[in-house]
């Protein structure tokens, strides 16, 4: 049942939401017309224009949503094998005590360093093609997950762990029964920051010889220096970024019911 | 005993959340330096009815008076006792129960005077540099009273204190408080599930009904102090509150 | 039951000399200290002492859940070393498990031990209902209040059918009222379905209402005090004068809480 106080009080988000978009914009709006930045930033209104139209009229080879499937093309596959590695190994390092001392300083080495730092060494291992551009999105997604992974398997009661073994369960049972279902909200929010990464990622990935997708735009607006398509690109990536985050959270909470409370 | 001037007036209180009526007309009063105890079945909206006087709620109709005028927590000094034994961790016992008197700004010699008293009532005068991890539970709990009874309140709202602790402790942190409140004349209103507490605390009985809450009856306890739980007029009047809101 | 090759009786649990030292960085602090006690079958024993005196130290000792420093646990005559679905436990923080339905929980150690699906629907079936949760079988555990939540805890012990059901302080979270319910109920699957209890409390009213025998431990180091058999008639009424008197006889015999 949704009461009517919920509905009030999502109401009240939404305008509060609403009331800072507005204000940003206004802020921008008004920026642009007082000041010098005007002369090479165009208003909101032109950005937002010019973004609906990107829908009919091609930059470049594509219009937005060809530009948008290409970026997908290129961080899906990469999203997916990095999370369902990076579940695994996370896991199995929370889990098992030597896979932990045997890769946690491999692990370790890695984790610091920024995607878009393994550009170079990428492109000689994968060649310029989609091959590199997979593998350092792939990266950025692996990470990630494999952190909140170990914390999730290495943050299960005790008291769970014992109250299984009480009730008869054997050591897989347990690790079947109790640990992966613990470690679930810990992946998710290991899968979300893991989203957010490679999507972010992805720009600095078609930085690498690429003739589509929503990062080439902003990058072949740097040599026409063309600002208004740079914004619209940004526009793109905004609420493509956003759309993901939320189907991914829709997911989780049907993934999930039992941490979600009712009423 | 004389009469004593009636502190707060309840009247006529409602309170609904969407369709759902939690207080149904709640009227009664409190005198000063009376020690209410309120008591009713589980769920029946006792902690609605303490969010109420202290306003935590708006009321959905109805009034709240103290000394006759409608209750205003920066000019009426109403302390709460919560379940949760909810003290700073990163003060001092001296500095948990001297809280309260630096947020009304009483002078620091005033303040000194105030805590030092009050420390040696419940007992924690030698602890006062000690930090709250280092006590122990019924410690903790002489410290959360310490600092409700430190600001001398007009009111004190005490929401089942000892919900949680052992019998022998209980018994001597409920003396100990019957001793503060005759010393310092407070007028205590104190919520519980547990009805031999509330027999043994009170002066008189508030039983609620199930939500709709309103009040079911007002009982007198007149049983000589110090009371015994074994005393069969103790255990009367105890089985007669507990047939007024027995639900399990 | 069963006896040793002489004919004597073996109890379900016993404990021989048991010990608990823990060591931290202040030094050994000593727990329990020589406890030696037994249960026999059907009985219903409550461990019951002040405050922090290892009465829960002792119960997993007993159960299994912890060992022992020294002394040896006896379960059937055979020595106790590890959690074991003959010794059922309920615990104080509930434990349960929030993934699962409330019969997910109750049937879970029937499955995990490959139970076939029939029996472990009629045995979750039963015990559901004898917990007086019918009707909330599917529901997951965070919609249930706190006492609905133990109830699935004691169906989901009684579930697994233990030899012992060790109860650890298994209502202190609830209100006094709802309390008084469970302490009923649990008189009367304890009557339905006789069972060897050992269970910790730290409130003496709980403990004379349900106990055959009352096992009164010392504060830390915790030693036996003092045994009392409890033979009031059940079902038992807390305001009748032997149950006020033998209750305010055990308080005044129990060490202050430090």
């Amino acid at each position: 049942m949704m009461d009517t106080k919920k509905l009030k009080q999502l109401a009240k988000d939404s305008v509060y939401g609403l009331i800072s978009v507005c204000v940003f914009l206004c802020i921008w709006a008004f920026g642009v017309r007082t000041s010098d930045i005007g002369i090479v930033m165009p208003g909101p209104g032109k950005v937002i224009y010019e973004f609906i139209q990107s829908f009919f009229v091609p930059i470049g080879k594509y219009t937005m949503p060809g530009h948008i499937l290409w970026s997908l093309y290129r961080v899906l596959p990469a999203y997916i094998v990095g999370s369902v590695l990076g579940i695994v190994i996370g896991i199995a390092m929370g889990w098992f005590r030597y896979v932990n001392s045997f890769l946690r300083p491999l692990y370790e080495m890695i984790r610091p360093i920024p995607p878009i730092a393994w550009i170079p060494i990428s492109i000689v291992w994968f060649g310029i093609g989609e091959g590199s551009k997979w593998f350092i999105i792939f990266l950025a997604a692996f990470v990630p997950v494999v952190l909140n992974s170990i914390s999730g398997a290495k943050s299960v009661d005790p008291l769970l762990l014992k109250c299984g073994e009480m009730l008869g369960a054997d050591k897989k049972y347990i690790f079947r029964t109790i640990v992966l279902p613990y470690s679930v909200p810990y992946i998710f929010s290991g899968l979300q920051v893991a989203l957010s990464a490679s999507w972010a990622t992805v720009v600095a990935a078609e930085m690498i010889r690429s003739s589509e997708g929503v990062g080439w735009i902003i990058i072949s607006s740097m040599d026409t220096n063309n600002v208004t398509q740079s914004l619209v690109g940004i526009v793109g990536i905004g609420i493509v970024g956003f759309i993901l985050a939320v189907m991914m959270r829709e997911l989780e909470g049907r993934l999930c019911r039992w941490t979600v409370r009712e009423n | 005993m004389p009469e004593r001037k009636v502190k707060l007036q309840v009247r006529h209180l409602y309170k609904d959340f969407g369709d759902l009526k939690v207080l149904d007309d709640v009227s009664f009063d409190v005198h000063d330096g009376e020690f209410l105890c309120v008591v009713g079945p589980t769920g029946c909206g006792k902690t609605t009815f303490l969010n109420s006087v202290t306003k935590l709620y708006e009321p959905t109709s109805g009034e709240i008076l103290l000394d006759g005028s409608p209750v205003d927590l920066r000019r009426n000094n109403i302390s709460y006792i919560f379940q949760e034994q909810s003290t700073m961790e990163w003060y001092t016992v001296y500095e948990n129960v001297e809280y309260g008197l630096r947020i009304k700004r009483v002078p620091k010699a005033e303040r000194k005077e105030a805590v030092e008293k009050v420390l040696e009532m419940v007992g924690l005068s030698d602890f006062a540099s000690y930090y709250p991890r280092e006590l122990s539970a019924s410690m903790l709990q002489r410290v959360v009273i310490a600092r409700a009874f430190a600001t001398k309140p007009e009111l004190l709202l005490m929401d089942e204190p000892y919900g949680q602790l052992d019998i022998e402790l209980r018994f001597k942190l409920e003396d100990e408080l019957i001793s503060l409140w005759k010393e310092l004349g407070t007028t205590v209103i104190f919520i519980t599930h547990n009805i031999e507490e509330a027999v043994y605390l009170s002066e008189n009985i508030l039983v609620l009904t199930n939500k709709p809450t309103t009040i079911k009856e007002r009982i007198e306890n007149t049983l000589p102090r110090p009371r015994s739980v074994i005393d069969p007029d103790f255990v009367k009047l105890r089985m007669e509150v507990t047939d007024l809101i027995k639900w399990w | 039951m069963q006896m040793d090759s002489k004919g004597k009786l073996i109890p379900v649990i016993e404990g021989r000399k048991i010990c608990k030292r823990f060591s931290s960085k202040r030094g050994e602090k000593t727990v329990l200290e020589d406890i030696d006690l037994s249960v026999s079958e059907n009985e219903f024993v409550v461990l019951f002492g002040p405050g922090q005196c290892g009465k829960t130290t002792l119960m997993n000792i007993l159960s299994g859940l912890d060992v022992p420093t020294s002394g040896t646990v006896y379960c059937d005559g055979e020595i106790v070393q590890r959690p074991a679905p003959e010794r059922g436990v309920v615990f104080q923080a509930m434990a349960l498990f929030p993934w699962l339905t409330v019969r997910g929980n109750v049937a879970y150690g029937l499955k995990a031990r490959g139970v076939p699906r029939d029996e472990w629907m009629e045995r979750s079936d039963y015990f559901i209902k004898l917990v007086g949760l019918e009707g909330f079988e599917d529901a997951y555990i965070n919609r249930l209040s706190g006492g609905m939540k133990q109830r699935v805890g004691i169906a989901r012990a009684y579930c697994n059918d233990p030899k012992v059901l060790f109860m650890d302080e298994p209502f202190s979270a609830l209100d006094a009222q709802t309390r008084y319910m469970m302490q009923d109920e649990i008189a009367r699957i304890w009557e339905t379905e006789k069972k060897t209890v050992v269970f910790v409390t730290n409130n003496i009213e709980e403990a004379v209402f349900l106990a055959d025998r009352i096992i009164l431990l010392t504060n830390c180091p915790s030693h036996v005090k003092k045994e009392y058999r409890i033979d009031l008639p059940r079902p038992r009424d807390y305001t009748s004068r032997d149950f006020l008197l033998l209750r305010d006889e055990i308080t005044k015999q129990m060490d202050s809480t430090l």
